[in-house]
């Protein structure tokens, strides 16, 4: 059965743009298949962003966002060749579920803020 | 006195599925350790906290939100 799914990649924050583009054609051809020759709907880079916590002793990750096209049996093999990786540092697949964008979230703090300060006023 | 809340912060930002890619927003729905609020403070609807609480521990993994904050570095 066919799924859109959702991977979050993080890489080594040495690797430059064009290293990344690589990594990711590799993993990507996994997915091609006859029936589906084009699988990527849409790939973002969001470049390198500070971690909230060291991974493997790195501060800073690249990261990059993949929606994709794949049948469940495929994702298997897929994860395996990403965990191989060793510039991977974290990676992530989920069922998109076509979440609102977060440019649309990007939402006043005042509701939630005064039930927060319940708990930090103490 | 704590006032008496109805309305579901997500649902009022008219937003259907919560992304766990959008830090910014999910952090205010953690604690100043990064604990996640639970919904008597959160004030969020049952069908959007259980949303938050997946999206909060994705976005751990994904290191976008520390798992304890103040803790390291």
């Amino acid at each position: 059965m066919t799924n859109r799914y959702e991977v979050v990649y993080i890489f080594d924050s040495s690797l430059e743009e064009a290293q990344v583009n690589e990594h990711l054609e590799r993993f990507h051809a996994l997915l091609k298949t006859t029936e589906k020759p084009e699988p990527i709907r849409q790939v973002n880079h969001w470049g390198k962003r500070q971690l909230a916590y060291t991974i493997k002793g790195r501060e800073v990750g690249y990261y990059v966002v993949v929606q994709f096209d794949a049948e469940t049996r495929q994702l298997a093999e897929f994860e395996r060749l990403i965990k191989l990786d060793e510039s991977v540092l974290r990676h992530l697949i989920v069922i998109d579920e076509g979440a609102t964008p977060a440019s649309a979230v990007a939402a006043p703090v005042e509701p939630a803020a005064d039930d927060v300060g319940v708990e930090e006023d103490e | 006195m704590r006032r008496h809340r109805k309305s579901c912060p997500i649902c009022e930002m008219g937003v259907r599925i919560v992304d766990y890619k959008d830090e910014r927003t999910l952090s205010r729905f953690t604690t100043e350790r990064g604990k996640i609020l639970p919904s008597r403070l959160s004030g969020a609807c049952s069908r959007h906290q259980r949303q938050l609480s997946t999206a909060i521990k994705r976005a751990r993994q994904l290191a976008l939100l520390p798992y304890i904050r103040g803790y390291a570095r």
